[in-house]
């Protein structure tokens, strides 16, 4: 994470413009998101909060170029990520968003070191650099002495945090979590929130995180509110 | 007891490795069914015309009637022994057969392959009622006409009706008829004038062996005994039943090994895959299972219900697997005789004893695949209910 | 580590899974082996045939007889260098009663020279050939029997009756695998002599060596054409087409070894493609995952191939490992020395592994393709959404 800071494209600001997103359960149409706008600026911590069914977890996909709008357009740092083919989203996403999900979601197959060494497979980098690389953003999220252990082998707060080493390791310019301490205790929570908020300080990484969880808004700069799939 | 509705449903739900299990299973049913009905269908057409009271003779030592020979004299001694019965007319019945092998071209371009030739007297049908002329008419004695079997024709080139094939060089023979037994394996053969084959083979001096109908199969004892205890004859006698299983010894048991231990070796691949498709079954119900437990269903019935879902996983294709053996009886099998060294056409015979154990066989490949996976289901604590899937 | 070897390692995910589809494949392998070997065997004795040898018997039948001066005959024809006789005498062993082997007699000198593959020490062979009851003995046959060299031994003949009083002079060895280990030789002069005036000088079948493999056809149809106006023709055959008319009464047993071999083919795809369709359903969130880190629908699909490689090999290799001990060291030498006439040569060819090999990996590929579709096809957020 050392280059972090000298990175070009260490955060990247988003413009969520006149987003609508419909799904059809059988032949009803469903609005989940109705001419939605949202302005994230670079390096910025945003917490996107509202009931069941409002919409957040469209739009964290819709920013995380996991999904497409139906109409609108989203862009992230320069990227029109609203009119990328899949191809170019799925190359888009390895480089530039880092993502962290609820239930961790590692491979149980894998060792710590080579879940987050997993994204840069993609690279071109050398097996060498890459475990270099993997062995740093452990040591950011304070596990490099867990390297070796299986997941199972870890606790929910750990293997949390080897999820956010796995999401930073490509350096992104973006990091998307969703409920990332739904599953944890309060003091894990706390842990890996307060390394959210050192990722945003420290690394400038622009952050956009759903929560239900009220201590967790209170970390980021600013909370959204989604009703109905509208911000309020 | 937990209702088999539910296993029959979780089966239906779960349907592609359902499929597969259950298609596995079909083909080592099949596989065995087949090679019991094969091996039954040779034993039933190689023995089938034995008759016990009907005795054969051959020239002692010799195995079979192809490598037999019995004197013109003594054809004649033999027939007249008191045990042998008689005709309307105070004939003994008996026949002395001429029994050879030629080579022939095959039909369908296989090369060539080796043809039982039978030199019959004209009493051959008297002496085997159950042999039927069903396609043109018999051939007349004394002439170079002959009738083939049913199995036997269209396999080789000239062999049927109203053709012509020769039997050596300069021996033309007319088919003028077709004739049938019942599927026995004299329906492989083409029967011959026995002067016609006699002299066309070389064999004026006598016959290959003797058949003769004994007043009743008490006398056979007797007769053996009188027939063999003539050293002067060197003859043997056997109860024709018992000449016909000997010769189909070698042939059914090499088609019963063969096909018993294929289906065996079969069998442990298809109960690998029970064992994972349950498995998995197993698995993926965790939290079904706990809720069953958590409504107060013993353990007992938690294994007695994944091991009859097992059962029908197994019953299911063992059925499709007989059903699809079953459609072999159209199939017809030519293969080698060990022991006449001639081409005999088969098929397949499915007894309901077949049937039955080839099912039966499937449902315990069923029942032992299931059996690790239902202890396995059976130990699933009720408290999963209340865990995630 | 690497993509390949990550899509390896899943295999490590459902451990208990993965052995027994490892065994299921290894079984499936075993059996494919086991019945591609018989079928092989049954064609060693083509494949094995001296190109170099004609056979010439009755044209008729096998079981008549052609004259023995037609051995001197042949001799004269362009081409043919050697030539001997044989007939077949259907011995059986007293003592051994259902054993089948072949007893032929034959004219131990020109045999010799024809089938140049025995293999039999200089002191047996001056033996067997001064000794007019002499027997030479295939190794295979002579253990069995227990014979030694020196032991006087009865046959009883089924063709010819009695009992025929021998002496066992040699025992062979094969060189090549075209001739058998199980048959025993004996004088032919010995029968000729016994028989009654109007039998003798009869034989089964003549045997020539040519100079000239390649005019194998062109030798055989001048044989048949020197006799063609006597009053016994005569049908010449290579030793290759008189073995494979042996098969070809056989081939409906060879064509339903075949059908086997592709059953037992399906069997091994369904176990495989079951074990692999799983694996996919239960990993769709996985999939999920590594969509949203960036990871192509091709590399899903290599993931499912991979595995399913991984488990193709793991199963073929697990299998050939049982096999060989199984059928050479096992079956084969048991069929080898109980029914040598029928298969000399019961071993694995190593065509049959390398292709039992490849079946199991094309087959782990082709079972794998629709699962690998299936989950390179999943849209992400769907794979995601599977999480709870």
């Amino acid at each position: 994470m050392s280059t972090a800071a000298s990175s070009a494209h260490a955060s990247a600001g988003i413009t969520v413009r006149d987003v609508t997103k419909v799904f059809y359960r059988g032949k009803e149409p469903l609005t989940v998101l109705d001419k939605l706008n949202l302005e994230v600026t670079p390096g910025q911590f945003v917490a996107l909060m509202g009931p069941s069914g409002s919409g957040k977890s469209t739009l964290l996909n819709l920013i995380a170029g996991l999904d497409r709008p139906s109409q609108g357009s989203v862009q992230v740092g320069q990227s029109s990520v609203s009119n990328m083919a899949d191809s170019e989203l799925a190359k888009w996403r390895s480089q530039n968003v880092g993502f962290i999900f609820q239930t961790y979601n590692l491979m149980p197959v894998l060792t710590a070191l080579e879940n987050v060494e997993l994204p840069l497979l993609l690279t071109k980098l050398s097996g060498a650099e890459r475990k270099k690389r993997a062995q740093t953003a452990l040591r950011v999220v304070g596990l490099e002495d867990r390297s070796t252990h299986y997941p199972r082998q870890l606790s929910g707060g750990q293997e949390q945090r080897v999820a956010i080493a796995r999401a930073i390791v490509n350096d992104p310019s973006l990091i998307v979590a969703d409920e990332p301490t739904g599953d944890l205790d309060r003091q894990s929570a706390d842990d890996i929130l307060t390394l959210l908020t050192k990722l945003n300080t420290d690394f400038g990484k622009t952050i956009v995180m759903v929560t239900h969880d009220p201590a967790a808004a209170e970390r980021a700069n600013v909370t959204r509110r989604l009703n109905k799939g509208q911000l309020s | 007891m937990i209702p088999l509705r539910y296993n029959a449903r979780s089966l239906v739900r779960r349907r592609t490795t359902t499929i597969a299990a259950a298609l596995g299973m079909a083909l080592v049913v099949f596989v065995l069914a087949a090679s019991l009905m094969l091996s039954s269908g040779i034993k039933k057409t190689l023995t089938q015309s034995g008759r016990p009271n009907v005795a054969i003779v051959l020239r002692k030592g010799s195995d079979a009637e192809l490598a037999s020979g019995v004197e013109k004299a003594h054809v004649a001694l033999v027939s007249a022994r008191e045990e042998v019965a008689r005709d309307g007319s105070g004939a003994p019945l008996s026949v002395g057969e001429v029994v050879v092998v030629i080579t022939q071209e095959k039909i369908d371009g296989n090369g060539i392959s080796n043809l039982s030739i039978r030199g019959v007297p004209e009493n051959v049908y008297a002496f085997r009622p159950t042999v039927k002329v069903t396609e043109g008419r018999p051939a007349r004695p004394g002439t170079d006409e002959v009738v083939v079997g049913k199995r036997a024709r269209g396999r080789f080139k000239g062999v049927d009706l109203n053709k012509a094939f020769e039997l050596k060089k300069n021996l033309p023979v007319q088919v003028v008829g077709v004739f049938e037994d019942d599927g026995s394996s004299y329906e492989s053969e083409v029967w011959g004038d026995l002067e016609t084959v006699r002299r066309g083979f070389g064999r004026e001096d006598g016959v290959s062996s003797v058949r003769v109908q004994l007043t009743s199969p008490e006398k056979m004892d007797a007769f053996k005994t009188a027939i063999e205890g003539d050293k002067q004859l060197q003859l043997e006698v056997f109860p024709e039943t018992t000449y016909f299983e000997k010769m189909s010894e070698g042939t059914s048991a090499f088609v019963n090994g063969l096909g018993i231990t294929i289906a065996v070796f079969f069998s442990i691949g298809a109960m690998i895959g029970a064992l994972i498709t349950m498995y998995a079954s197993v698995a993926q119900r965790r939290k079904e299972i706990g809720t069953l437990r958590a409504l107060g269903f013993s353990r007992s019935s938690i294994l007695f219900s994944f091991l009859m879902e097992s059962l029908m996983l197994a019953v299911a294709g063992g059925v499709l697997g007989v059903l699809a053996a079953l459609g072999l009886g159209f199939v017809k099998f030519s293969m080698m005789n060990f022991a006449s060294w001639a081409e005999v056409t088969f098929s397949f015979n499915p007894t309901p004893e077949i049937l039955v154990f080839a099912v039966v066989f499937g449902g315990i490949m069923g029942v032992i695949g299931g059996f690790f996976p239902a202890v396995r289901a059976a130990r699933v604590p009720p408290i999963a209910a209340m865990r995630g899937a | 580590m690497n993509i390949p070897l990550l899509a390896a390692r899943n295999v490590t995910r459902n451990k208990l899974r993965t052995v027994l589809t490892t065994l299921g494949v290894a079984v499936t392998v075993l059996t494919f082996v086991l019945i591609r070997t018989v079928v092989a065997a049954w064609y060693v004795g083509v494949e094995a045939a001296s190109k170099d040898r004609i056979a010439t018997r009755h044209k008729v039948s096998f079981i008549m007889q052609v004259p023995k001066n037609y051995a001197d005959t042949i001799r004269q024809v362009p081409g043919v260098q050697a030539a001997t006789w044989a007939q077949w005498f259907g011995g059986k062993e007293p003592n051994h009663e259902g054993e089948f082997f072949a007893t032929l007699a034959v004219d131990p000198k020109t045999t010799l020279e024809v089938y140049d593959e025995l293999v039999v020490p200089e002191e047996q062979k001056k033996a067997w050939l001064e000794n007019r009851q002499g027997i030479l003995a295939g190794d295979v046959i002579a253990k069995k029997f227990g014979w030694k060299v020196g032991d006087r031994v009865n046959l009883v003949g089924t063709i010819y009756p009695g009992d025929w009083q021998f002496e066992v002079s040699a025992i062979y060895t094969a060189a090549r695998k075209s001739i058998d280990r199980s048959t025993v030789y004996f004088h032919w002069d010995y029968l000729n002599e016994s028989l009654p005036e109007q039998r003798r000088d009869k034989v089964g079948w003549i045997v020539s060596r040519i100079d000239d493999p390649g005019k194998s056809a062109t030798i055989q149809a001048s044989i048949d054409q020197t006799f063609d106006a006597r009053d016994i023709q005569t049908l010449s055959q290579s030793e290759r087409d008189l073995n494979n008319s042996f098969l070809g009464m056989m081939s409906a047993v060879l064509g339903a070894l075949d059908i086997v071999s592709v059953v037992i083919l399906i069997i091994m795809g369904l176990i495989l493609g079951n074990t692999i369709a799983m694996g996919v359903r239960e990993r769709t969130t996985e999939y999920g995952v590594m969509r949203a880190l960036g990871f192509s629908p091709r590399h899903i699909a290599t993931f499912v191939l991979g595995e399913a490689f991984t488990l193709g090999i793991a199963g073929g290799a697990v299998g050939l490992a049982i096999a060989y001990p199984f059928v050479n060291q096992g079956v084969g030498l048991a069929i080898e020395e109980n029914m040598g006439a029928f298969f000399p040569y019961f071993r694995i060819l190593p065509d049959t592994a390398i292709a039992a090999m490849v079946m199991a990996l094309v087959l782990a590929l082709v079972a794998a393709v629709i699962p690998a579709w299936q989950a390179s096809r999943l849209r992400t957020i769907d794979a995601l959404r599977q999480v709870g």
